[in-house]
């Protein structure tokens, strides 16, 4: 272990119902989640004294962190709003933890909410991409899933991975938020489910992208030391990389893999472990593609065998590597990367319930966003591995 | 362009942009050269990618390249592409090697391939953009297809 590893710990965890939520604002998700993770530390807003943010997509906003603290009442030592798409989460966490180790806060809280799917809406998901630096929109290329998707058809071009390999990813995801009271979606998922699903942008089926969800959530940060007075069990941060291709699908690299090879390595070295070590991993899925790349860029599988491991049932939770237990951004919920931190911080607490993985010391989180541009990688351990 | 019809989303003109579109309202494709150390690029950028150099210009190129990748959408993520779905998007890798996302046109989606050669045309976008896309490489330039206005020209015309 090195660097920052196990000097700043997860305390608290927290998010609203995920769902339909029509007429409730996106401040309000984010008021919510603050409200909950800070309860499930045992603590009080008073104690919060950094404030880490991502704006709501559907309206993006410079300075949210300003607008969003001033409701909360704060007036926090440090401030940071960030934006590097499904990067975001666990950059701000790593930037929280930094600032902690660094004493210019004490207790983070790192949040995100937006009503995706009742409120305004963000069809076109532009507007943050630069004037003049996304002129494909005109041939039609918007939206995400269109532009993952001529990453999955190369990669899949590449490998021959089959449909139903891609939609093992979805059906697995599917069956653990099925075990996930609070998931959006929970009603069984079968591989002709997934088959018959439509076209969105080929080879991309609808059950192949994340979902969409009105919904809030927040992790809450304090030095490890700190943490020892807090409610839960310990989690510790023992891992953090980030690394980002920032020329996209212009480098015909990025289509078969993302900089999670980078930004993995960067954080297992942190850690101290190899992927032979991670118990649990929590992807960033926004689409099922992603997924499979991100086993072979940390080392997982080795490249083209992700589509074999994951229709094995490597994924599963009696697999070689459970992941997205709660169902992920494809099932649970989607609060970009938020999801993925806070069912790592509950499957290291060990309170999963149904879903639990036995034994479970070891978690992996990854965020991935920018149209294949930026990752982020965390590594966390639970009490009895740190 | 009837009144009532939603307008797509266009390209947006800026300091970096413009001569690119310059370029294809005369039929011409072209892509930005570092005069310091040669490379080519594409999206525009304010300087050379490679070295930083500022000093930069636009050549125009072949028009030809090959199918590094390609979708075939289904879903209009926006009203004006309601009629037009199913349509195919590529990234075209250019024979001088930068990548560009265009409309594959005039086509059979299904062969469509990663591979598969194409070469350049231009359709008018609007009153204000012609937009460069690709057809595969020696098939017909098409004649009054449905949607055309009539300003389609090859890289080597221009209008």
């Amino acid at each position: 272990m090195a660097g920052m590893s196990g000097k700043v710990s997860v305390v608290g965890v927290g998010h609203t119902a995920y769902g339909r939520l029509p007429g409730v604002s996106a401040w309000a998700l984010q008021a919510e989640a603050v409200r909950n993770a800070v309860a499930d530390a045992g603590l009080s807003i008073a104690d919060v004294d950094g404030l880490f943010t991502e704006s709501q997509f559907s309206e993006p906003l410079l300075m949210h962190g300003t607008i969003l603290g001033r409701q909360l009442g704060m007036r926090p030592r440090f401030l940071s709003t960030q934006s590097q798409g499904g990067a975001t989460c666990i950059s701000l966490i790593q930037t929280a933890a930094l600032a902690i180790d660094a004493g210019m806060c004490s207790v983070a809280a790192v949040v995100y909410g937006d009503n995706a799917k009742t409120g305004q809406p963000n069809i076109y998901g532009l507007a943050q991409m630069g004037r003049g630096q996304a002129d494909f929109v005109a041939h039609g290329l918007l939206g995400g899933p269109a532009m993952e998707a001529l990453a999955a058809q190369r990669y899949r071009w590449e490998y021959g991975v089959t449909d139903e390999q891609f939609g093992s990813v979805a059906v697995t995801f599917r069956r653990h938020a099925s075990l996930t009271p609070h998931a959006q979606y929970r009603e069984p998922m079968s591989m002709d489910d997934y088959l018959a699903s439509r076209w969105i942008a080929e080879p991309l089926r609808l059950y192949d992208c994340a979902i969409t969800t009105d919904g809030g959530a927040c992790v809450l940060l304090a030095s490890t030391e700190r943490a020892r007075d807090t409610a839960q069990p310990g989690v510790q941060i023992i891992g953090m990389g980030q690394a980002h291709n920032l020329d996209g699908l212009r480098d015909k690299h990025h289509y078969t893999q993302f900089a999670g090879a980078r930004s993995s390595r960067e954080a297992y070295a942190m850690a101290g472990i190899g992927p032979r070590d991670v118990d649990v991993a929590e992807f960033y899925d926004c689409f099922t593609s992603t997924v499979l790349v991100t086993l072979e860029d940390y080392g997982f599988v080795g490249r083209g065998e992700a589509g074999a491991f994951a229709a094995e049932g490597g994924l599963s939770l009696s697999g070689a590597l459970p992941s997205n237990t709660s169902g992920g951004l494809l099932s649970e919920a989607n609060v970009t990367g938020w999801g993925q931190v806070i069912e790592a911080v509950r499957q290291l607490r060990g309170s999963c319930g149904a879903r639990q993985v036995r034994g479970a010391s070891t978690a992996v989180c990854s965020g991935h966003g920018g149209f294949q541009a930026t990752h982020a990688t965390l590594v966390l351990a639970g009490a009895d591995a740190a | 362009m009837s009144q009532w019809e939603i307008p797509k989303p266009q390209p947006v003109m800026s300091e970096e942009t413009a001569p690119f579109w310059e370029g294809t309202a005369k039929g011409e494709l072209r892509v930005q050269r570092c005069a310091a150390c040669g490379s080519l690029q594409l999206p525009a950028s304010a300087v050379c990618s490679s070295c930083l150099s500022s000093d930069i210009a636009w050549i125009q190129v072949s028009g030809h390249g090959a199918v590094f990748s390609f979708t075939v959408v289904h879903h209009a993520f926006h009203p004006a592409f309601a009629s037009e779905v199913p349509y195919v998007v590529a990234d075209i890798e250019l024979d001088e090697g930068p990548v560009l996302t265009a409309s594959i046109v005039d086509v059979d989606h299904a062969e469509v391939k990663i591979g598969m050669e194409v070469e350049a045309r231009f359709r008018r976008l609007d009153e204000e953009y012609v937009l460069c896309v690709f057809i595969p490489r020696g098939s017909k330039l098409p004649e009054g297809a449905p949607g055309d206005s009539g300003t389609e020209s090859k890289q080597t015309g221009g209008k």
